[in-house]
């Protein structure tokens, strides 16, 4: 329901950026810019240096390479400020943030806006609180604030909309005939169909646990559709997995394995590795957040690949209430500012330009990250590519969305229990039963 | 010789041998051969693949963007500084519990070398949050100090071996010259120590080398990271460039191996000695 | 004479670098751990004192039994597999003689020196079931090979043979250190009598290497508790959990599943299962040898 309120903001702020024209937006941007610059004047001559700690290890390419590319301005822009950034993959990301959380965290730091990592961070009071009207002509979909609060306080902001998507190779699927799947069980014999044709299917990174994770949300969001948070939700506070839509879903990534649509050995697979596969040209699909549409731009990738990647959302599942349009899509990754920031208003004023429109948002689009959880309209050129053109399509037609995916909606324990246990029921050593009386255990 | 040449048992000994040699080295000319290859090259059925071009930029890359001189700089200080202080340590703790005439020796030899019973990755947590509270994470003292405590227990169990073969009487005619006991350890003992302090530099430098889980959660910053991270930072920024990691891996290796493979005598006796007594 | 040794200045000075290292780093720390190990400390905020909640968790914690059960299956590995392999390969040096003997020494050491951080990675290459040089290994030699290495069924089994893999030159070089070290004339002896090799190797070799096999065998047993680096990178302890090993369990209970306390908790019982095992094993030994 968020979601249509969501496009009709965005179509509202096309309609008057259309009509008043690209000046307003760019006095818009300019407001806090000009704050800022205040601010600057005031400490002059003063050498800060702020610690960006940040999710993102590749700084030449997708996100990262966005991240830098507005850090680099920033201290361009400000040459008395030195950011100093550390990286790294997110797994490694989360444990070292917990640990940094016991000795004050650097300046400004990536989070998630999701029970699972921002309950205990905000218990914990490590995160300065930041003044949502700041952000009033930021252009945030509405909504997509809501996952960075506590008792209506903002504590962070959102730096993607994440759609989980299949990739898959055009050129591939036209040589060989085959159609993107309109039903599961389509989806299924299309992975038997390229199987027989000797390439791998759909690449999966199932070694870590949370893609999976989001394929079985994206899985249960098809059968329940606006019932899907409720049910989820209501599972995990009470440590009870029963439900019947839940164990379907469980069923099916199931079958989607014994299908065989995953490449062998998804189970113990790296991000890097399933990515390489789809990149390579070994894998039709891959299954992944839409954050990876800047493979489309990737120079490391073959041009006859990169040129043809395409996206389609999980297909519709029989007797499920979810139609074609409903998508999973969710609110994740952003930034927040340490609490205990030396630099705290150094600190805010960055964290400001970062979410200036024509920064994070702009530049990105630029660079086809995916969709940022900013309003993007203006910065359609009409030379975007295929998948973006797809993507705000796909967006743009939503008529329902997921929220926060499965893993993502309890306590980290449920977070780090579901990602572990996720494989074997997926690949079959444990059966739906255990699966779920094991994730049940750790919600209590 | 030509007798022997045909004896099949001498066949099957040496290829046994040369089996083992193979399944040892094999991985390495493996890594070596995809370091050299372009990424597009690597889905292959071959064993090894001839690449099109050598692509030497593969280590460039590498050796650039992996920090390769700074985390060897830093390999290089932190472990050559930890064996200094285990050497020197171990040699006074094992003469003040050998030598020394007091109630307590034996129980402290017991303490100090309860250290070898002590799974390292129990003192991560604990570590991590009284080195934070210090301000210490980040800084070299936060490897330097469990490296060295880490190191010490085995270090005094083989210089206290070795001390006690040392006959007294050089020891005492030197006391009867009017020598301190510092004078005496340092001056009269220590020289006597050479082969076991040959043989806990090695140890001690083996150990820590390639020790990368305290580092990675102890450091954040490149000032101090060793040589694993080359390998580990890596994975995440080059993750869509296969040959890349495999050209960095091969560079992280590098090093260690030629060392042994120049010092491989004196390595293999240093290990020998400290291997049969510890 | 006496007095010079018993001065308590000196006992002291020379003594306290070796307590001061071991108090901060080792023992202050074990103190922490056993503090926060009765609490439910999530890493940050509060701290709440719970009992010994944290240790009733950790009897009905199926993973953690799980761990147990892989450090026994790779001590067990390492003494039926690694170590045969090496006692022989280093029996066979020892008689090799000449260049050869160090050639194959030095080659056999090798992969001992490169840092773990290069080997899991290096084998994660290597399992790959699409290029992994294993699986074209087996193409070679004409099998159909589609094996996921890293699957719920191998993935202990691969593990296993990375370590077996990687310290296989130094349990050899031990060995043949040991080997080294028996009285030549013993040999002599033997051929006189007519012995052949294999019952030189059964009579003599074996039964005089004991003690070093000895000190191996606690070794192995300990080294397989405390594995953590390689399963860290390699598998992360999956999938599901498979390939769990304590070390990284507490780990990632401490640092991503926000459960500080449970992973300290896990730390102190996890000291107090090696001190015990060390002391069993050494008990062992000395019953024998009486």
């Amino acid at each position: 329901m968020k979601f249509k309120k969501l496009i009709a903001v965005a179509m509202v702020t096309v309609m008057t950026t259309a009509m008043i024209g690209c000046g307003s937006q760019a006095a818009d941007s300019q407001a806090p810019a000009e704050s800022a610059a205040q601010d600057t004047s005031g400490t002059a001559g003063e050498e800060i240096t702020l610690k960006v700690f940040s999710n993102l290890p590749d700084r030449k390419n997708g996100q990262g390479l966005v991240e830098q590319t507005v850090i680099d301005n920033y201290m361009s822009e400000n040459p008395n400020v030195k950011i100093e950034v550390e990286a790294l993959d997110e797994e490694a990301y989360k444990t070292k943030f917990k640990a940094y959380s016991m000795e004050g965290l650097p300046d400004v730091v990536s989070i998630w806006g999701q029970p699972s990592f921002l309950d205990e961070v905000l218990d914990a009071g490590v995160l300065a609180e930041l003044d949502e009207s700041d952000y009033a002509d930021y252009g945030f979909l509405s909504g997509s604030l809501d996952g960075f609060k506590k008792d209506g306080k903002l504590y962070g902001l959102p730096r993607n909309t994440d759609v989980a998507v299949f990739y898959y190779n055009a050129k591939m699927f036209k040589d060989n005939g085959w159609e993107v799947p309109a039903t599961y069980d389509d989806l299924l014999k299309l992975a038997g169909d390229i199987k027989a044709a000797g390439i791998i299917p759909c690449a999966m990174d199932g070694g870590d646990g949370w893609p999976l994770a989001v394929y079985l949300t994206d899985v249960l969001f098809k059968l329940t559709n606006d019932k899907y948070a409720d049910t989820a939700t209501t599972a995990i506070q009470n440590a009870d997995f029963s439900n019947e839509d839940i164990k379907k879903a469980v069923e099916l990534l199931h079958e989607a394995d014994e299908a065989g649509l995953f490449q062998n050995g998804y189970d113990s697979q790296d991000y890097g590795t399933a990515q390489n596969l789809f990149t390579n040209g070994q894998s039709a699909m891959y299954y992944m957040g839409s954050w990876d549409a800047s493979m489309a731009l990737n120079e490391d990738i073959d041009e006859e690949i990169r040129n043809n990647i395409r996206v389609f959302t999980m297909p519709v599942i029989d007797g499920g209430a979810a139609k074609a349009t409903d998508i999973t899509a969710w609110n994740g990754g952003g930034y927040a500012v340490s609490a205990s920031s030396a630099n705290l208003e150094e600190a805010k004023k960055f964290l400001n330009y970062l979410y200036l429109p024509e920064n994070l948002s702009k530049i990105g689009w630029e660079n086809g990250v995916g969709m940022s959880a900013q309003d993007e309209t203006a910065f359609m050129t009409g030379n975007e590519t295929e998948v973006q053109k797809q993507l705000v399509d796909l967006i743009g037609k939503a008529t329902n969305v997921s929220g926060t995916t499965i893993n993502d909606r309890g306590s980290a324990a449920f977070k780090t229990s579901i990602e572990s246990q996720i494989q074997s029921v997926s690949n079959g050593s444990t059966n739906v039963e255990n699966f779920l009386s094991a994730i049940s255990e750790a919600c209590k | 010789m030509r007798e022997q040449a045909r004896d099949p048992k001498k066949i099957i000994l040496w290829v046994v041998l040369i089996a083992v040699a193979i399944v040892q080295l094999f991985p390495l000319v493996w890594l070596l051969d995809f370091s050299l290859a372009k990424s597009t090259e690597m889905f292959t059925n071959g064993l090894l693949i001839i690449p099109e071009k050598i692509q030497w930029g593969n280590y460039v890359t590498a050796f650039v963007d992996g920090h390769f001189l700074l985390y060897l700089k830093n390999s290089l200080l932190i472990n050559g500084l930890s064996v200094v202080l285990v050497v020197l340590i171990s040699i006074m703790s094992a003469f003040a519990c050998l030598r020394m005439h007091w109630k307590y020796s034996r129980v402290a030899y017991t303490i100090l070398l309860l250290g070898m019973m002590i799974p390292i990755h129990t003192t991560l947590l604990p570590n991590y949050k009284i080195y934070s509270q210090l301000h210490m994470t980040d800084t070299i003292w936060a490897l330097l100090i469990p490296y060295t405590a880490f190191s010490l227990p085995q270090g005094l169990f083989l210089m206290t071996g070795f001390m006690s073969s040392l006959p007294k009487e050089v020891e005492e005619a030197a006391v009867i010259d009017g020598c301190g006991i510092y004078k005496l350890l340092f001056g009269v003992v220590t020289p006597m120590l050479k082969p076991s302090i040959a043989t806990v530099c090695i140890m001690t430098f083996l150990n820590n080398w390639n020790e990368f889980m305290m580092a990675s959660t102890y450091l954040s910053s490149k000032t101090w990271k060793t040589l694993p991270f080359s390998v580990l930072d890596f994975t995440g920024e080059y993750s869509s460039n296969y040959a890349v990691q495999f050209a960095v891996m091969a560079l992280t290796a590098a090093p260690a191996v030629i060392v042994y493979v120049i010092l491989n005598k004196s390595i293999t006796k240093g290990v020998a000695m400290g291997a049969v007594k510890g | 004479m006496h007095k010079l040794y018993s001065n308590r200045k000196v006992i002291f000075s020379l003594i306290l670098p070796g307590m001061l290292l071991f108090v901060f780093a080792i023992l202050f720390p074990i103190i922490l751990s056993a503090y926060y190990g009765f609490t439910d400390y999530s890493g940050m905020g509060k701290v709440t004192f719970v009992g010994f909640d944290n240790y009733v968790a950790i009897i009905k914690d199926s993973v953690f039994w799980r761990a147990m059960e892989n450090s026994l299956l790779l001590a067990i590995g390492f003494i039926c597999i690694q170590h045969p392999l090496a006692i022989i390969t280093a029996a066979v040096l020892d008689k090799l003689g000449g260049r050869a003997e160090g050639f194959f020494r030095c080659v056999y050491f090798i992969p001992n020196v490169i840092s773990v951080a290069v080997i899991a990675y290096l084998w994660k290459f290597i399992y790959n079931p699409d290029f992994g040089l294993l699986n074209n290994v087996l193409r070679f030699f004409g099998k159909e090979a589609d094996i996921n290495w890293l699957s719920q069924d191998y993935a202990i089994w691969s593990v296993l043979v990375v370590l077996i893999w990687h310290g296989f030159g130094w349990g050899m070089l031990i060995y043949y250190t040991g080997i080294k070290n028996i009285d030549p004339t013993l040999y002599e002896a033997a051929a006189i009598d007519g012995a052949d090799q294999k019952n030189t190797f059964l009579r003599i070799t074996l039964p005089l290497m004991k003690p070093v096999i000895q000190i191996n065998v606690t070794m192995a047993i300990i080294s397989a508790l405390k594995q953590m680096e390689t399963v860290y990178l390699l598998t992360a302890g999956g999938p599901g959990d498979r390939t769990q090993f304590v070390a990284n369990y507490l780990y990632q209970q401490a640092f991503k599943a926000f459960r500080y306390g449970y992973g300290n908790a896990i730390g102190v019982v996890f000291i107090i299962i090696c001190l015990f095992v060390t002391v069993v094993t050494n008990n062992i030994f000395k019953e024998k040898e009486v």
